[in-house]
């Protein structure tokens, strides 16, 4: 949790930069209908770190995968570990920076590949907690 | 209690063994109280998941939810809403609005809208992220209209449902079932609990929470016989005192009654005679096809309507990724499967179906409440019916442009027959706030994320 916190902090600081992928997306995976899911960033120099929450089969349940990759001529690949997988699988993603600001890609399993974009997300504090 | 004179107190009971069973209005009651109770504007708020298939931009392109044209002149025959055609007068349509509540405000509630949008229709508010006790979203606007008239009746409001909700711990994405479970909140940490089962929904209303629990209602249950048994006597004692018009009033009620009753009775020796039930889980009090679900729960909140027994219901038809299927609606793809149409228009026209038949279950609603008499004539005059759901486009899992509208004049509060367009990125809380001034909460000047009072009464179309 202390990890995801500092992350957010540097997603604040860094979010007006339209060319680093430092921060929070929502990630919409096209995948017969859409599904939404956060990919959480971190970049220095080309190198980016993160995070992707991964929906399972088993609706409502989800899977934190760590992920390392690069960000280079505004072309994103990233690919991490499925912990608990059965068969063992990695995740693979491969994007695109849009002139919007926005992100497109294929993400890969296993044998399977689906289409996302992604457009960065604004947290907002709920009032009245 | 003496039931001999020709004025009887409004909240007279008829009462026997293991059931006290409320009057509907009489002539006899006392004038002052009972023309009050007559008057009285009712609210049943009705919750669907899954968002509508004309939140979808085809689906807008092809009017599947709202009608193109806004004002009074609007054509239903293409819309999911044209069951509600012959209670165009008292339809009112709001098109356009969004539930930005059920948005994700963090990260972590990236991908989690099935799982906290119930919480939002009724409240408006972006319920808090937990599995634990710790629950928090908003006082929902049926409870705020309980507060009001809650004292007046036995009961002050009910929360009934179709599907199972009895989820507990934590159901998905950080989020307590709670949240998917409830569409009313007494406060912003209380949930109320929703009565799936019409057996215990009836009791309560009409056996007064006796029958079942008691010994001698646990002996009418066991023995099939009537809760009305329990009272023939005081009835017939009460009937002597009565004018000819009150006798045939009551005698409809006791009918009206009975045949609730028996329709539940009914209902639990199927479901206890061992044969496949498509609902195994259920208490033996649900029917298993919906649309007899649906009704029978219509019937009982108009019978206590008519009854007084309560002013207020919240009524929740689905649950949040509920792969349900709905044969009579022409559309064989389970719900939660069908609202994930990926944008594809026969798939989308098939969702639409769906949605048609959930309105047409309110279409059934409406009548029943038209044909029963109220204070100023009907009961619908008097009642006010809203519906929606707090997902908009369901492919996307967004809140926006979210299916609405409200049916009955809620005692002349509201005009009805208007297809109302919001400007774009209203949010449905203005048009919430607008009906709680309508139900006489002219006080509450903000509900959920509400920026402004919805006018529900303008003619122009703003949009």
């Amino acid at each position: 949790m202390k990890v995801f916190v500092a992350l957010f902090v540097s997603a604040f600081a860094l979010a007006a930069d339209p060319a680093t992928m430092t921060g929070t997306w929502t990630m919409t995976l096209h995948a017969g209908h859409d599904i939404p899911t956060a990919l959480v960033l971190k970049q220095q120099d080309t190198k980016v770190t993160g995070t992707i929450r991964l929906p399972t089969q088993n609706i409502g349940q989800l899977i934190d995968v760590d992920l390392a990759g690069e960000f280079v001529d505004r072309t994103l690949t990233l690919s991490g570990a499925v912990e608990h997988a059965d068969p063992p699988a990695t995740v693979k993603i491969t994007g695109t920076l849009k002139d919007d600001g926005t992100l497109e890609g294929t993400l890969a399993m296993h044998t399977h590949g689906v289409p996302w974009t992604a457009e960065r997300f604004k947290e907002r504090k709920p009032s009245g907690f | 209690m003496f039931l001999t004179g020709t004025h009887l107190p409004r909240r007279t009971f008829l009462r026997g063994l293991g059931a006290a069973i409320a009057l509907p209005y009489l002539d006899a009651m006392t004038p002052a109280r009972a023309a009050a109770a007559a008057r009285a504007q009712r609210l049943i708020c009705i919750e669907m998941v899954h968002g509508a298939a004309g939140s979808s931009a085809f689906g807008r392109q092809r009017n599947l939810w709202a009608p193109a044209a806004a004002g009074r002149d609007f054509d239903l025959t293409p819309t999911s809403l044209r069951a509600l055609e012959p209670f165009r007068d008292c339809l009112t349509i709001v098109s356009n609005t969004d539930v930005d509540p059920a948005e994700p405000f963090t990260a972590t509630e990236i991908g989690g809208d099935h799982f906290r949008s119930s919480a939002v229709f009724l409240t408006q508010a972006h319920p808090r992220q937990t599995e634990g006790g710790n629950v928090r979203a908003g006082t929902s606007l049926d409870q705020l209209f309980a507060r009001r008239c809650g004292a007046e009746t036995p009961i002050p409001s009910m929360q009934l449902c179709i599907e199972r909700v009895d989820g507990g711990g934590g159901c998905g994405y950080g989020y307590s079932c709670v949240y998917a479970d409830a569409i009313s909140w007494a406060s912003p940490t209380r949930p109320l609990p929703m009565i799936r089962d019409p057996r215990v929904a009836f009791d309560r209303l009409f056996g007064m929470a006796r029958g079942a629990s008691s010994a001698p209602g646990r002996d009418r249950l066991a023995e099939d016989r009537s809760i009305l048994d329990g009272v023939l006597a005081s009835a017939a004692r009460l009937a002597r005192g009565l004018g000819p018009a009150d006798r045939a009033r009551l005698s409809e009620y006791f009918d009206n009654v009975r045949e609730i009753e028996r329709q539940i009775q009914q209902i639990e020796a199927h479901n206890a005679s061992g044969e496949l039930r498509e609902l195994p889980e259920a208490p033996l009090g649900v029917p298993d096809a919906f649309g007899a679900h649906v009704k029978l729960m219509c019937d009982l909140q108009v019978l206590a309507f008519r009854a007084d027994v309560t002013r207020v219901f919240a009524f929740k038809l689905g649950r949040d990724t509920s792969n349900r299927t709905y044969p009579e609606s022409g559309c064989a793809t389970p719900f939660h499967n069908a609202s994930h149409h990926g944008g594809r228009e026969p798939r989308i026209l098939e969702f639409a179906k769906i949605n048609a038949y959930h309105v047409g279950m309110v279409a059934y609603l409406l009548d029943r409440l038209r044909r029963t008499p109220g204070g100023a004539g009907s009961l619908l005059d008097d009642t006010l019916v809203l519906y929606g759901s707090p997902m908009g486009d369901p492919n996307q899992h967004n809140h926006k442009r979210v299916p609405f509208f409200c049916a009955g004049r809620a005692g002349d509060a509201i005009p009805g027959g208007l297809h109302l367009q919001a400007p774009n990125e209203t949010p449905l809380a203005n048009v919430m706030l607008g009906i709680l001034h309508a139900l006489g909460l002219t006080d509450v000047e903000r509900f959920g994320d509400s920026g402004s009072v919805f006018d529900l009464q303008r003619t122009e179309n703003r949009g």
